[in-house]
């Protein structure tokens, strides 16, 4: 196969750093070169006076996808400025966004403008209890959409509260799942089925139809509240695709772009007595 | 009871050093088997014996196709004629035909009703349930020869499968243990507990060869052994009912139709790892999108933990698990063993470097196994029968039977479950029931997002782990979604890889920006607007997310590339170089139009297209205003003349380009 030429950009490897950053790779073999997308070697800056920048933060120890980066005590230095194992201790211990001291604002929005519906907090004593039962983070979320279709602020800021977690960490993992939505949802919560089976008979044109008649974009509300449209990787009806399904119990089979829009005309009639 | 082993693997020696506790032994195989059978003997179970019962399924599927208002009709035609006492009315998981549902099998004599609707109703009882016809209006009636099939068994497409892991579903109430105990359940499980064994379970699920079903196909004897190898805590036993492909549904099936075969395989698999060295804890993993799975499951976990199968001191064996539901929240990449477990613990679920093994530290940082659920189900056959007779199906590297989830467009959809090795043609084909009436077949697309597109040379090749690897593809958890010429092949990949490019955790820069690279590279080309160069583009990217990724999830996001690559190239070039789509889906290539000939000018198309773009006058010919039109395919389908073909958008342009 084509291989890249190789990364030239190396510089030489200071032998020692005052972290070895680089574990496992030969510096002199240069072995990082021979890597197909090897683009140099790995290199602690130095400021003008001649001492390190790097701070030891770990950051990049944390972050690294394939963990090859190990921040390690170098025995060279036999007198440290400061105490590494305690900082390198508190600076793994340490949560994203926790230290800002700002309570996460950055990440977590204000409440949305528009339709938000009242919030009741006595349907939150559920999602304490599982909480004290000792369901996890995920299930608490779960939970709390139950109670409310959505996962409100408050309700967030309560379950970091209960967990004795950061509110960005409780917000970073509502964020990362597909099923937790932060905004609310509408009466009728449309979700189209876009998983391989729905696609290969249609899907795309379902959702399109859908998006039209309603006017609003995937995962939208419309202003009414009345809808909301959303899309789902597979609810294992595939024999059925295309498939639709309407709140958590209804689900449609065999959907074509104008049972969609018929469908949605068929509901708002239903809601607007003539 | 089935019938004992009889290839003793046991070294004589081991034999004589245990005699000295034979006694205590015996007295403990004795109370386990009391327990057993008081288990057992707790139901109200009674036995098969040929009174009238009709069977609803209530799988996903069929309930998406109405068996509610079914089971409404059934129950009250029941009661106008004063059966309700004398029928019973079971509700089974998935039958796995799901195509032809809802699905009502009247028993005894195991007649087969698909597509009821509630109108049916009557005349299946007044026939079929109160007297012994059978109402031929109904049956089920065979692609291939038009006639009607009366038996479930009959039926091709049960008729050619050999369902090992799907014998119950569709047969047993999945609320009932008692069903699952009359049908052998637990035996295994007992007989497990009873011979107080734990590494000749590991060596006999070694020697059947058992393979892990969810999709890397690691042996699973090999991955109990190391996971009781390593020292902890407590071990834990993970089920990943996850199925994050999207378009296969066997896991949910088993859960729903036959959830204690999950729950059985797990204590089983518990008791070989754990049994004798510490602790061990349970966990399933389920999709957030499957609740009636996860409804079964909760009830089925009470009812083993009520009859003392689960829980503290297994039937009294001193032996103790149990197990709890985590539910997922949409994201496939939570499939992948680092990231269940992170997510299980309440992160964010995103993969970490495999140096350190999950069987040594998974959860909780504790030594843990994780296993698919079709994984699972397979251990109580093969304790039940013996690692000989599992290895006797299958081929020389991969044993047993797989199921596979048949979807996209042929006849007959649904769960297939054959010996491994069988081709894809006898799969698709034979039991099938090959593809839609005047369609021409193009592809089979295998493993989801990570696996590939065989094209039709391949079709006699048997699927197994390792012929479907060398041809690009891969087993995956099962998924098979057949195209015909239909489907453009640029969109397709197009769509697997929007779905991992949204499904990437973020973590690697290759997966998470190479796939959305790829993703644009073919937007071009479907657009029209690709160049040659794009070709090897996607190639060399190809090659670059697959060595830069942490995980399997971009490890394996190019491989619908790679294949569409080597197997459709082409229709790719099609799109790049005469600027057409040959299967007429990317929409700047393609034109809405109205063949006059065939038109009857009957104004349903008139009616249904959105923006008006369809004029003419009833019983005259129609036109579509190109400059209104925004193909979006309705009027096609509405059409029941057949009247609107698609055409290449710029045929001018592509005839210059061709010469
Ligand atoms: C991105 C990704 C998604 C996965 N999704 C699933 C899944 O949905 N179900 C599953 O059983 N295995 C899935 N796997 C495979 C698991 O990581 C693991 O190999 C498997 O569950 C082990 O069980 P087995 O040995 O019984 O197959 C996935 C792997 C990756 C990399
Ligand atoms: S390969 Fe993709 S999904 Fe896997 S860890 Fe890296 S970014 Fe995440
Ligand atoms: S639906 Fe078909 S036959 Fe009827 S007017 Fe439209 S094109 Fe003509
Ligand atoms: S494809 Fe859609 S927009 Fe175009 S004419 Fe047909 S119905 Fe109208
Ligand atoms: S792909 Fe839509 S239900 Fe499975
Ligand atoms: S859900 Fe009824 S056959 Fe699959």
């Amino acid at each position: 196969m084509r291989r890249r030429s190789r990364g030239g950009t190396a510089t030489e490897p200071r032998g020692s750093a005052l972290y070895e950053v680089l574990k496992g790779i030969d510096f002199e073999r240069r072995e990082l070169l021979d890597k197909p997308r090897g683009v140099g070697l790995f290199d602690l800056v130095k400021d003008k006076g001649g001492s390190y920048r790097c701070y030891a933060c770990t950051l990049c120890e944390r972050t690294c996808p394939v963990d090859c980066i190990e921040i390690d005590y170098c025995p060279e230095f036999e007198e440290l400025p400061f105490d590494l194992e305690a900082e390198r201790a508190a600076a793994l211990a340490t949560l994203p966004g926790e230290s800002c001291g700002a309570n996460s604002a950055c990440v977590v929005g204000e409440q949305p403008a528009g339709f938000v519906p009242e919030i009741d907090m006595k349907k939150f004593d559920a999602v304490v209890a599982g909480i004290r039962s000792g369901t996890g983070l995920v299930q608490a979320l779960h939970s709390t959409q139950e109670a409310y279709g959505y996962l409100p602020r408050v309700a967030l800021e309560n379950i970091a509260g209960e967990m004795g977690l950061p509110l960005s960490r409780v917000f970073g993992v509502a964020s990362f799942y597909g099923q937790f939505r932060l905004v609310p949802v509408g009466k009728h919560v449309i979700d189209v089925c876009m998983g391989t089976a729905c696609h290969v008979a249609g899907a795309p044109l379902v959702v399109e139809a859908f998006s039209q008649e309603l006017e609003i974009p995937v995962g939208g509300t419309t202003p009414d509240g009345l809808f909301t449209l959303q899309t789902v990787n597979c609810v294992g009806s595939c024999a059925l695709a295309p498939v639709v399904r309407l709140g958590d119990d209804e689900t449609i089979g065999r959907v074509g772009p104008n049972e969609a829009r018929r469908l949605v005309r068929r509901l708002r009639k239903a809601e607007v007595p003539a | 009871m089935s019938a004992r082993r009889t290839n003793g693997r046991e070294p004589a020696d081991a034999g004589a050093a245990r005699r000295s506790g034979d006694a205590s032994r015996t007295r403990r195989a004795g109370r386990i088997r009391r327990a057993f059978k008081a288990a057992f003997d707790a139901g109200a179970y009674i036995a098969d014996d040929g009174k009238a019962e009709i069977r609803v399924c209530a799988g996903t599927a069929c309930h998406a196709s109405g068996r509610a208002a079914l089971r409404t009709a059934i129950d009250k035609a029941l009661a106008d004629r004063g059966l309700t006492d004398k029928v019973a009315v079971v509700e089974t998981g998935c039958h796995g035909f799901c195509e032809e549902g809802p699905i009502v099998v009247v028993r005894p004599q195991g007649l087969f009703y698909p597509r009821l609707t509630p109108k049916d109703v009557d005349e299946i009882i007044a026939t079929s349930v109160v007297s012994d016809g059978i109402v031929e209006r109904l049956l089920y009636k065979d692609p291939a020869t038009g006639e009607p099939v009366a038996h479930e068994a009959e039926i091709p497409f049960y008729k050619l499968q050999e369902r090992v892991v799907l014998a119950l579903n569709g047969k047993i109430d999945p609320y009932s243990i008692d069903d699952y105990l009359a049908h052998g359940g637990y035996a295994a499980l007992a007989r497990v507990l009873e011979d107080d064994d734990p590494m000749a379970v590991i060596d006999e699920v070694e020697a059947a060869g058992l393979r892990g079903r969810g999709g890397a196909g690691f042996p699973a004897g090999r991955k109990w052994r190391f996971c009781r190898g390593n020292p902890g805590d407590v071990h834990y036993i993970i089920c990943n009912a996850d199925e994050g492909d999207p378009g296969a549904f066997m896991d949910r099936s088993v859960l729903e139709g036959n959830p204690h075969s999950v729950i059985e395989g797990m204590t089983i698999a518990a008791f070989a790892i754990g049994a004798q060295s510490g602790p061990v804890e349970g966990y399933v993993y389920v999709r957030h999108e499957y609740p009636f799975a996860v409804q079964r499951l909760r009830a089925a976990l009470t009812q083993a933990r009520e009859r003392g199968l689960l829980g503290e001191d297994i039937l009294g064996s001193g032996f103790s698990f149990d197990i709890r539901i985590n539910q997922g929240a949409g994201a496939f990449v939570c499939g992948e063993s680092t990231a269940l477990t992170a997510s299980i613990e309440g992160h964010r679920g995103m993969p970490r470097g495999k140096h350190i093994r999950t069987v040594a530290q998974g959860l909780w940082g504790q030594p843990t196994n994780l296993n698919n659920v079709e994984t699972y189900a397979n251990v109580p056959w093969i304790v039940n029968h013996g690692a000989e007779a599992f290895a006797a199906r299958g081929t020389a590297t991969s044993k047993g039977t797989k199921i596979f989830s048949l979807t996209g467009k042929v006849v007959n959809g649904g769960l297939i479950e054959v010996p491994m090795g069988a081709t894809l043609r006898h799969v698709i084909f034979d039991i099938g029931g090959g593809m839609l009436p005047g369609r021409e077949f193009k592809a089979v697309q295998l493993g989801g997002p990570s696996g590939g597109c065989l094209p039709a040379a391949l079709l006699d090749d048997p699927i197994d782990f390792e012929s479907l690897m060398a041809a690009g593809s891969m087993m995956g958890s099962g998924g098979m979604v057949v195209v015909d010429d239909t489907t453009c092949m640029v969109d397709f990949v197009k769509f697997f890889l929007k779905f991992t490019a949204e499904e990437s955790c973020g973590k690697c820069v290759p997966c998470r920006i190479g796939s959305q690279r790829l993703l644009e590279i073919l937007e071009r080309i479907s657009d029209g607007e690709g160049t040659l160069d794009d070709l090897e583009r996607l190639e060399t990217l190809s090659e670059d997310i697959i060595e830069g990724s942490l995980c399997q999830l971009g490890g394996s996001a190019p491989n619908p590339v790679l294949s569409a690559l080597r197997y459709f190239r082409d229709e790719i070039e099609a799109h790049i170089v005469e600027h057409r789509c040959p299967a007429r889906v990317c929409r700047p290539l393609i034109q809405y139009t109205i063949d006059p000939d065939a038109c009857t000018g009957c104004h349903v198309c008139f009616a249904a297209c959105p923006t008006d773009a369809i004029s003419g006058e009833r019983k005259q010919a129609h036109v579509i205003d190109q400059k209104l039109c925004i193909k979006c395919d309705t009027c096609r389908q509405v059409c029941k003349f057949d009247a609107i073909p698609v055409v290449d958008a710029r045929p001018a342009l592509a005839e210059g380009r061709q010469r």
